[in-house]
């Protein structure tokens, strides 16, 4: 590990002499843009973070929500697209582990994982089946073992992540608000790591992410074990039940470099450590390595001399090993010594705090033509088109992957994966829906828009279940920042996800920068993840039995925006075109009037429009349900638009209705009054999803043809290629 | 050609963590009286029959076999090949 002159020449003009080699690594693990955010920290500060149920105390690693009756959600979202992407086992599981501590480090105990995978082309590539495959494993094993569901997320496909993989993993927690650990440490306390022993693996991980794979030596694999971590969280449980823990980090990236010397920079204190003291996997271990090393499973304790016996109880109860490596000092001083030798002294303020970066931004020449239209060839068999996009990988149903999670393990889920948004069940009576979403696809064609289309949807999602957002998470993920053009795409990405936030006054809880996402065919399309958490104060939206003639009526405006859409994409193999806008005042209107009919109990399901528009969205009703519709598709509202817009088109806001025909007046009623534009355009009868313009068919399938190829295509294409 | 058994051991390579290997000596055998064991490594063994004209072709197909069809991950195991 390294850092680059510039840095070299600044780290010895604010310590004024030659730093020791330890010393350089120290700094250039925090440096990095992993851990420092250098080139994104000025302007995620835009981001709104506030908000009457938003609970902030130094030093956490993830956001806490007050939910009421003295409960608060945590969150937090992580990738490990870098180590999966080289062993997607092991980097996918390491991944859930690192956020769990996360939420950990609260004081919270995690309660939910979600995670969000994208690959290259599994239809083609059999690499990228290879590391989808294994990722799934690897999250599915890590997340059994310790007893947390699984309970949603998202996988997509795209020729840009080519022999690379995101991994996204985020993970809800919650607890009582008392229990929250305040953190903070006086001169003498202790500072204990506890978990797992130091190796050599992962060294140089936090860099190796700030690099791109082109460049780098793939030396930095972790191997993952959840029973530590199963243990770890029950001793960290019991230990904040005892109040024995005066403040707690999760070791990460940079390991312990940057857990001690960004707890140190918190909390205004000095902490002086012997790497001796340090348990260690193998002998003769350098400090730099044990330092840097980025080994799996490992919190760092400050705790009160007087309480050390308790804790190394509980530690030896649930055999997990815990070793006293140092103490707090006065001052702000990081103080690695090995036995007397002092091999690394210096200002915790100068290593945590990278001098941050004004990157050059520059909007990229591929926009200027990016959403022309092109003449594409017509098309005279839809049944036919239909069947191909329910296959596709992006829109055939994900149950061969979550059907590997246990997503029931802690019985809170009420509404399970497949839905929606999955909902769970909260000690104080109340549910939180949580969902998260990405478009890269959108992105590529318009970054602020398709970014915006992510938050709206996933906000969507979670509507649909009957929730009221209450905060979000961004993960902003894209290529090599140093290209102008890159942090174009990334600072119209963040403006807005900004501007969406403060309208809606959905505060912004935590989130993740990832960079230098690069692959052989260059960078990754933008890919900004929004996950949104949403409360619901009485019953969730459970969805209930569709009876043949239940209606079926759409609220939301179906507009001429099939940029970036599968039908683009999948059937035309058509990059470009209209990326589809929110407007964010029918957005409100919709959200709040679909909120309030679903309180008031008048309809049985609720679903949105998403991939594949329209036509996918009402066959995923049918299909789930074992129930056919007629859908006329002339009473779509919205713009005149030729049928093979209307059906496929990717427009926001906007949402399906099911409901007993008896409903409809007080439904109407309802969406009159607050001026949302709607329609009841079909009716669900027999078993086949039939869509017809003005009486004449257009698309006619069974439900059960179509249901066998939308369930078994994605397992279909990773066991049989 | 010649009938080959081969085996193929994949294990960890040195100083990546064995998480089973390490929960099999510490809460099995050094839970017994067995305290002379200082280190278990677990391992995966595949056993190939393979016909080819000699040993050393018979070998060279095994580790192409194991490289080209991902039967291990080269960022993390390494593969040790022994002609029965």
């Amino acid at each position: 590990m390294s850092l680059e002159r510039q840095e070299l020449e600044d780290l010895k003009s604010k310590i004024g002499r030659d730093p020791t080699s330890t010393e350089v690594q120290i700094v250039a693990a925090e440096w990095s843009e992993h851990c420092s955010y250098k080139s994104s920290k000025k302007h995620l500060k835009m981001l709104p973070m506030t908000g009457p149920s938003v609970i902030f105390e130094k030093g956490y690693d993830s956001g806490v929500l007050d939910v009421g009756d003295g409960y608060v959600v945590t969150a937090h979202i992580e990738s490990h697209n870098h180590p999966s992407a080289v062993e997607p086992y092991g980097g996918a599981a390491t991944g859930v582990g690192g956020v769990i501590r996360d939420i950990l480090s609260t004081g919270t105990r995690p309660i939910a994982i979600f995670n969000g995978l994208r690959f290259g082309n599994i239809e083609k590539d059999p690499q990228a089946r290879w590391l989808f495959k294994n990722a799934v494993t690897g999250i599915a094993d890590y997340g059994n073992c310790l007893g947390i569901p699984t309970i949603g997320g998202e996988v997509e496909f795209d020729e840009c992540y080519s022999n690379y993989a995101l991994v996204d993993v985020a993970a809800i927690g919650f607890g009582k608000k008392e229990n929250l650990i305040k953190n903070h440490a006086n001169k003498g306390d202790l500072v204990v790591l506890m978990g797992g022993s130091t190796g050599r693996d992962g060294i140089g991980g936090s860099q190796f992410a700030s690099d791109s794979l082109e460049t780098e030596d793939r030396s930095a694999v972790q191997i993952p074990d959840p029973f530590i971590e199963k243990l770890i969280i029950e001793a960290i449980m019991e230990a904040r039940n005892l109040h024995l823990i005066n403040a707690v980090k999760d070791l990460g990236g940079g390991g312990l470099s940057c857990a001690v010397s960004e707890t140190a920079d918190t909390m205004g204190i000095g902490i002086e450590l012997d790497v001796d003291k340090v348990h260690t996997r193998e002998p003769g271990m350098h400090p730099d390595e044990i330092m840097v090393s980025e080994s799996q499973e490992r919190m760092l304790i400050i705790i009160d001399k007087q309480k050390l016996k308790k804790l190394q109880d509980i530690c030896k109860k649930f055999r997990v090993i815990c070793s006293v490596i140092g103490h707090v000092t006065s001052g702000n001083l990081v103080h690695v010594k090995k036995g007397k030798k002092t091999f690394a002294k210096i200002s915790a303020e100068i290593i945590a705090n990278a001098q941050l970066l004004d990157r050059h931004s520059k909007k990229p020449a591929y926009l200027k033509s990016i959403q022309k239209e092109k003449k594409l060839d017509s098309i005279t068999n839809y049944s036919k088109i239909m069947i191909t996009l329910l296959s596709s990988p992006n829109i055939a149903s994900k149950s061969w992957v979550y059907g590997q999670y246990d997503h029931e393990v802690g019985i809170r889920t009420v509404v399970k994966p497949g839905q929606d948004a999955s909902v769970l069940r909260l000690d104080n009576g109340k549910f939180l829906s949580a969902k998260i979403d990405g478009n890269p696809k959108q992105c590529y064609i318009n970054p602020r828009e398709g970014a915006i289309g992510c938050f709206e949807e996933a906000c969507r999602n979670v509507v649909c279940t009957g929730a009221r957002p209450i905060g979000m998470l961004d993960h902003l993920q894209f290529g090599n920042p140093q290209d102008p053009e890159i942090f174009w795409t990334f600072l119209e990405s963040l403006k807005g996800i900004t501007d969406f936030a403060k309208f809606f006054q959905i505060p912004c809880i935590g989130g993740k920068v990832s960079l230098y996402n690069e692959t052989s065919l260059g960078p990754i399309k933008p890919t900004p993840i929004i996950g949104v958490l949403g409360l619901i104060d009485n019953t969730p939206l459970i969805p209930k039995k569709i009876n043949n003639s239940d209606c079926l009526v759409i609220i939301g405006n179906t507009k001429d925006e099939l940029g970036g859409s599968e039908f683009y994409e999948y059937i035309h193999r058509f990059v470009g075109g209209n990326c589809p806008k929110v407007d964010f005042k029918e957005s409100k209107r919709n959200m709040n009037s679909v909120l309030d009919i679903i309180k008031k109990g008048l309809i049985k399901v609720a679903h949105d429009c998403s991939k594949g528009g329209l036509a996918v969205a009402v066959s995923e009703i049918c299909m789930t349900n074992k129930i056919g519709c007629k859908i006329s598709l002339e009473n779509v509202p919205g713009e005149n638009l030729p049928p093979d817009r209307v059906l496929f088109s990717e427009s926001h806001s906007r949402y399906l209705l099911v409901l007993d025909k008896k409903n409809l007046k007080p439904l109407e009623n309802l969406l009159q009054k607050n001026k949302v534009s709607y329609n009841t355009i079909g009716r669900f009868e027999g078993n086949r999803i039939q869509f017809n313009v003005r009486k004449k068919s257009l698309i006619d399938l069974s439900v059960d043809k179509a249901l066998k190829v939308w369930m078994n295509s994605l397992e279909n294409l990773i066991i049989h290629g | 050609m010649t009938l080959f058994t081969i085996s193929v051991t994949i294990e960890n390579k040195p100083g990546i963590s064995d998480p089973e290997g390490e929960t099999i000596l510490n809460d099995l055998v050094l839970k017994g009286t067995y305290k002379t064991v200082s280190k278990i490594k677990t391992a995966k063994m595949l056993k190939f029959a393979i016909k080819e004209k000699d040993k050393t072709t018979a070998e060279t197909k095994i580790r192409k076999i194991c490289d080209d069809l991902r039967i291990y991950n080269p960022m993390v195991s390494k593969i040790t090949i022994n002609v029965i």
